[in-house]
């Protein structure tokens, strides 16, 4: 099992100018390895609603990877996306579902079927041909600059502690830049930056 | 607008094709939904244009979500749901393109429409009783469609023929123009 570190540590690394659209529990703890014009937190915005917010993201830019940190719970509530992502053909993305068994905002209440759920299964039964699971933090750091290389779309399910991070705000008392504005003011500042970036 | 001259039939409702026009027109690239009854024949032509993309979705709240992410990607996109869906998809619009301030066209089926009005019951009059919303010749979703969207503050107008193809275009110019999503509500099924 990994923590949240070994989890966001080595991708922040290698992260250049894609776009990491991140939600619930990662939000903060990304924002401490990343300040970056292309983030994006699917915060106090709509539960369940973050792979298909960045598919969106996805199939407007085809020649940029948008990587989304999704949640096992936020995954839940809306499987069907996994259906919708191969059906678009959005070779650029690349879907993490972060799995650690619990809804962690509320207080890691468990998440229906944690424990036993297969999400790779469910990713491969939907049509992901590139799926990818972990739980050693090892493993996941050496395949990691493979799988976010080549065609996708790519989803890797990864083995999380649990953690303890609380529900979010949009206020000066966070941290993290992106938090700090409205959903609507970053979302313009991030349309513009990305739409003024060049993809490398 | 690039409006197709032919006149329709007087018995006839308004048709996909000028409603695919007017969407053309306005640069439209991306489709995101699924297809009711009222714009079935719209999807054909969608599907049959190469100048547009069509991202079919499983659930209306899932549309909402594509279209304002591909609007953070630089797209125009407009979604094209039923009355049914809207309100299942609350949270979504709510959370991402309202939220968000995403400049978004809806093109929502007006389910139950002509029974709501063949029985004379006027969503305007308030809300609906528990009397009118179990009343077997009327589909409830049409009494809760416009007070749902003014609830919401999405903003809308009725689209019932041909002669409304104008709307598109103010609907799309008010979404850009406020920053929100604008929703036109398909009165009658298009051919």
């Amino acid at each position: 099992m990994l923590s949240k570190a070994q989890l966001l540590e080595p991708l922040a690394r290698l992260r250049t100018n894609e776009v990491v659209v991140t939600t619930m529990s990662v939000v903060r703890p990304w924002a401490q390895y990343s300040d970056h014009d292309l983030d994006f937190a699917s915060a106090d915005s709509a539960m369940g609603h973050t792979a298909d917010l960045a598919l969106g993201i996805a199939l407007a830019q085809p020649s940029r990877t948008v990587i989304c940190l999704n949640g096992d719970g936020s995954m839940l509530m809306s499987l069907g996306t996994l259906a919708t992502i191969v059906a678009s053909g959005a070779s650029n993305l690349v879907l993490f579902v972060i799995d650690n068994g619990t809804y962690e905002i509320t207080g890691n209440q468990p998440v229906p079927g944690a424990g036993h759920l297969d999400f790779v299964a469910m990713a491969q039964a939907a049509g992901f041909q590139r799926t990818y699971g972990f739980d050693d933090p090892n493993a996941y750091e050496a395949a990691l600059p493979g799988l976010l290389q080549g065609g996708g779309p790519v989803f890797a399910c990864i083995r999380v502690e649990l953690g303890t991070e609380g529900p979010i705000s949009r206020s000066n008392a966070e941290e993290a830049r992106y938090l700090k504005i409205s959903l609507a003011d970053w979302s313009q500042q991030f349309r513009t930056a990305l739409l003024n970036d060049t993809p490398s | 607008m690039n409006v197709p001259s032919m006149s329709p039939p007087a018995d006839t409702g308004p048709r996909a094709n000028v409603l695919h026009a007017a969407l053309v027109d306005l640069g439209v690239s991306y489709i995101v939904g699924i297809p009711d009854n009222a714009s079935a024949v719209l999807f054909d032509l969608i599907l049959r244009d190469p100048s547009m993309s069509l991202v079919p979705a499983t659930r209306e709240g899932e549309a909402f979500a594509i279209a304002s992410g591909l609007w953070l990607g630089g797209r125009h996109p407009a979604v094209i749901i039923q009355n049914t869906g809207l309100l299942e998809s609350g949270d979504s619009l709510r959370g991402t393109a309202v939220r968000m301030g995403v400049p978004l066209l809806c093109l929502i089926g007006y389910r139950g429409y002509a029974k709501m009005k063949e029985a004379h019951l006027d969503p305007h009059a308030g809300p609906p009783t528990r009397t009118t919303l179990t009343q077997s010749d009327v589909d409830s979703v049409a009494l809760l469609t416009e007070p749902t969207l003014r609830a919401w503050g999405i903003p809308y107008h009725l689209y019932s023929t041909d002669d409304d193809a104008p709307l598109v275009a103010e609907a799309w110019a008010q979404a850009h123009r406020e920053a929100r999503p604008v929703a036109l509500l398909l009165t009658h099924a298009s051919s």
